[in-house]
């Protein structure tokens, strides 16, 4: 507990120190939710009110039906049981309740008596918070009345996600730590440079083929030494505006001598000296030599600073090693965007922008270098990429799909083109950072990478004799979009998949009585749903129990009704909007949904700051109290989901 | 676990605070259920542990009702010493001198804290120690002792671990394990960092909170069943 003592310690008019509750009972109102919103003279007021009780495990504090509720009940040590009886007098266990959380709130505010029965599973302390004091706490506060009516508000939302954010992105001490151990000589790109006689015309057009900012200027008869600089602003104030003639040499408007920094210099030294001098490109030396060039800009990037920046850089490079490194650079450019409070629609959106982008510059480098392909393609993204709703190292799920070719020869020359260019991109797609997709689920396995008519076929076959168990396996191919090439070709893919699924309502039949069957064996753990065995023992696999089912729904609702988004986010949208579903349950499923998500985002980036490999599985001891409350609220999210399928998709 | 304390030297003139107390505890009823008692848990912090020259510098107290920590009645006050520089000592106690120095005299707090416990039951940790302070207090400024019986916190969990966890022997090992702190540990309870008088008696409310309910489960019903058990560290199922 706290003991941030904000109440003086005034003696009152007789003297008495305290002529109020004891700081230990404000320190507990205080962590508590929603109390914690309040100002602290409330808080003293509130905790005068309260009374602290007592309850051996085992005791129970109240019953179903029976039990009027005089207090709102708020655990301080111990544990609770939810449940009620049903007709056959068998127990149906509702939630656990630990520290923290409430009893009695719902019925207090809806004036009824108790709807669940309450019992003890340990010996437990509770404030008792008079009926009155919270029913004026709801009126006098809507913090308290939001947290209470709206399971979601978007209040508490908030406050999770900055408790998210402070609690688990704190590990790695400062951003400095780049500044402290990237040299300059890490940084430095391929050297360009150009002979002093040069023209302006001239060095412009190699920065521009090249895509760089800056060019070294080297002595006419010594290639090795370096004279000068120019840069990008230079040809706009040397040159443009002093309308000078772009065939005059590169010296006349150079800055000369180049200032350098050696190669093994820190970056917060290269920072120091940009700022003190105000020179943003500086050369790099190495045994005498200048090997290159570092800027403000690569120093910034290296910090992880700016998403733009590193897209940009993307797609700027013009050789495959150089987008290596890039595809590597994402996670920090991620963090960095969660510091600044984006939720997690946005962040996978951007990683998905990213690699996007790497996929782009990856095929049309490949492209170039194998000359035009045969008959138009298209790329396709599966699954979660297809979704834009990968976190970090997803394994890559791609495909290829090609126009039917128009005889045998160009049938027989597109196998062998698309077979040898999807080979080359998965292996640098590998080196990007992006691992096999162990299904093998990848444009260069043959089956995945066939002409137009082939996929339909393999729809149709999906489409009209669904078997359950080839279908948990091929739910990735209804999500695909296109990453690269005609995107023509997927649209009509997608096109035909609609057609024909409407004409034949089993697919999606079966996919929503898959959804509705989809309840996992879970086991209730001190308040949470954990696997019950294997490696993962008392660990929560959020990305299988809490994200699938969502994305299951979206998925089979958006097949059912036409909707050719792939985004789960933008399918939900779609679906309220088009009055598929009620508003609530919109709201409802994209707040569980968000936050599950950002919990494994946050997950997988502290995992990777410290080393180890991404996954789903997620501690629920690490969680805060209000994590827990609001990942269990989106679990009962699932069972709305579930039922709102089965009403749609009733068994036959 | 409850003991009344001897009479007062009855020549001088008793307090009436003194006289109606006497007179509540004259026929005093142990017999109904435990609920229907009210209890105050006190602990007072002193100049030194010497009975006959140390003096109380402070006093905290809180009701118990119904069988629940009452936070709206709390009583808490320093004390001025008759000797101030003797307070050096008191720095341990979490009290500057300077506190003291503001702090209304002893002659002025007694009459509050009677007041303020009236005619409940007195708890505290130990509470022999706080027990002979407190007489000697009130026979100086009112000239008689309280007839409130006491109820020991620590005597309370001896008598909890012999009957509910079976620990015949609780010399050696246990011993050593009965502070106030060490006890709520070891029972699970929410723990607080010591600051005051108030905030110990705080401690001692849960600890006596635990005890009470954990012996009502267990069958025990009245304030003498209460007595038994801290005498013979077993009772009879009724």
């Amino acid at each position: 507990m706290t003991n941030n003592r904000k109440h003086p310690q005034v003696p009152s008019f007789d003297g008495s120190v305290h002529a109020v509750a004891p700081d230990v009972a404000v320190d507990f109102l205080r962590n508590t939710m929603p109390f914690k919103e309040l100002p602290d003279d409330i808080l003293y007021s509130l905790a005068r009110h309260c009374r602290i009780d007592f309850f051996p495990k085992g005791t129970r504090i109240l019953t179903y039906n029976e039990s009027e509720i005089t207090h709102l009940y708020l655990i301080q040590r111990g544990g609770v049981k939810a449940f009620i009886t049903d007709a056959e007098d068998k127990i149906v266990l509702k939630d656990y309740r630990g520290v923290g959380a409430n009893i009695g709130a719902l019925g207090i505010i809806r004036g009824t008596r108790a709807n669940l029965n309450i019992e003890t599973i340990e010996d437990t302390f509770c404030f008792l918070l008079p009926r009155e004091n919270l029913l004026n706490l709801v009126r006098e506060y809507s913090v308290v009345a939001h947290f209470y009516l709206k399971s979601f508000s978007d209040n508490v939302v908030a406050t999770a996600y900055s408790e998210l954010r402070r609690n688990r992105m704190t590990r790695r001490t400062t951003d400095a730590l780049y500044l402290f151990s990237v040299t300059a000589g890490e940084l430095t790109k391929t050297l360009h440079a150009i002979p002093g006689t040069a023209s302006i015309q001239k060095a412009a057009a190699i920065m521009t083929d090249h895509a760089i900012g800056s060019l070294l200027v080297h002595d006419d008869k010594e290639p090795g030494s370096v004279v000068g600089i120019i840069t990008d602003t230079d040809f706009r104030t040397k040159v443009v505006a002093s309308g000078r003639d772009y065939r005059d040499p590169v010296t006349t408007i150079m800055s000369s001598p180049l200032k350098t920094v050696q190669s093994q210099t820190l970056c917060f030294d290269i920072l120091l000296k940009m700022m003190s001098t105000g020179i943003h490109h500086l050369g790099v030396e190495q045994d005498g030599q200048v090997t290159g060039i570092v800027t403000s800009h690569d120093i910034m990037v290296q910090q992880g600073n700016s998403p733009y920046y590193l897209f940009k850089e993307i797609v700027a490079q013009s050789e495959f090693q150089g987008l290596y490194p890039l595809g590597q650079k994402i996670s920090g450019i991620i963090r960095n965007i969660i510091n600044e409070g984006a939720k997690a629609g946005n962040i996978t959106r951007m990683i998905a922008i990213l690699n996007d982008q790497i996929v782009v510059r990856i095929l049309s480098l490949l492209q170039e270098q194998m000359g035009p392909p045969p008959v138009k393609y298209c790329w396709l993204l599966l699954g979660s990429e297809g979704r834009r709703e990968q976190t970090f190292k997803t394994d890559q799920d791609n495909a290829l799909i090609y126009a039917d070719p128009e005889n045998e020869e160009q049938r027989r020359r597109a196998e062998d083109y698309f077979k040898l260019f999807a080979e080359q991109a998965i292996e640098h797609l590998v080196h990007c950072g992006y691992p096999l997709c162990k299904g093998d689920v990848m444009a260069r396995n043959p089956k995945w990478c066939q002409p137009l008519s082939v996929w339909k076929s393999y729809f149709l076959n999906w489409i009209n004799a669904p078997d359950p168990q080839e279908l948990l396996n091929s739910t990735i191919f209804f999500d695909f979009r296109c990453g690269f090439g005609t995107e023509q070709l997927a649209v009509d893919l997608r096109e035909y998949l609609i057609e024909q699924s409407n004409k034949k309502g089993l697919l999606t039949y079966h996919l929503g009585r898959q959804c509705i069957a989809n309840r996992a064996p879970l086991s209730l753990f001190n308040n949470f749903i954990v696997e019950k065995d294997g490696e993962h023992r008392d660990k929560l696999d959020i990305k299988f129990r809490g994200l699938t089912p969502f994305v299951d729904f979206a998925r089979t609702l958006a097949l059912k009704y036409g909707i050719r988004e792939t985004n789960t986010l933008d399918r939900l949208r779609v679906l309220m909007t088009e009055e598929k579903i009620p508003r609530d349950l919109y709201r409802a499923t994209v707040d569980a949904y968000e936050f599950q998500m950002q919990l494994r985002v946050i997950h997988q980036l502290s995992q990777i700051e410290k080393g180890d490999f991404p996954d789903n599985f997620i501690h629920p001891e690490h969680l805060t109290d209000l994590e827990r409350r609001m990942l269990r609220d989106a679990f009962t999210v699932i069972e709305k989901t579930q039922s709102f399928l089965e009403n749609i998709f009733p068994a036959s | 676990m409850i003991g009344r304390f001897k009479y007062s030297r009855w020549f001088e003139t008793q307090h009436e605070l003194i006289t109606k107390n006497r007179e509540f505890f004259k026929d005093f009823d142990q017999t109904r259920p435990l609920q229907q008692y009210n209890f105050v848990v006190f602990d007072m912090e002193m100049t030194g542990m010497n009975r006959k020259k140390d003096e109380i510098i402070s006093i905290g107290g809180i009701k118990i009702r119904n069988l629940q920590i009452d936070l709206g009645h709390t009583f808490h006050y320093y004390i001025r010493p008759q000797k101030i520089n003797h307070t050096e000592a008191t720095l341990v106690h979490r009290i500057t001198p300077e506190q003291l120095r503001e702090a209304p005299p002893l002659t002025e707090v007694i009459p509050k804290f009677i007041s303020f416990i009236g005619t409940d039951l007195l708890v505290g940790h130990y509470v022999g120690l706080d027990m002979s302070f407190l007489h000697r207090a009130t026979e100086s400024v009112l000239n008689g002792t309280l007839a409130n019986p006491g109820i020991d916190t620590m005597r309370m969990a001896k008598g909890y671990k012999r009957v509910m966890l079976g620990y015949y022997h609780d010399r050696g090992e246990t011993a050593h394990k009965l502070s106030l702190r060490d006890l709520s540990r070891e029972f699970n309870l929410p723990v607080f960092e010591a600051h005051d008088a108030l905030e110990d008696a705080m401690q001692t409310a849960y600890l006596f909170l635990f005890f009470i309910k954990k012996f009502k489960k267990g069958g025990l019903v009245s304030l003498r069943d209460l007595y038994h058990v801290g005498r013979s560290g077993r009772w009879t199922s009724r």
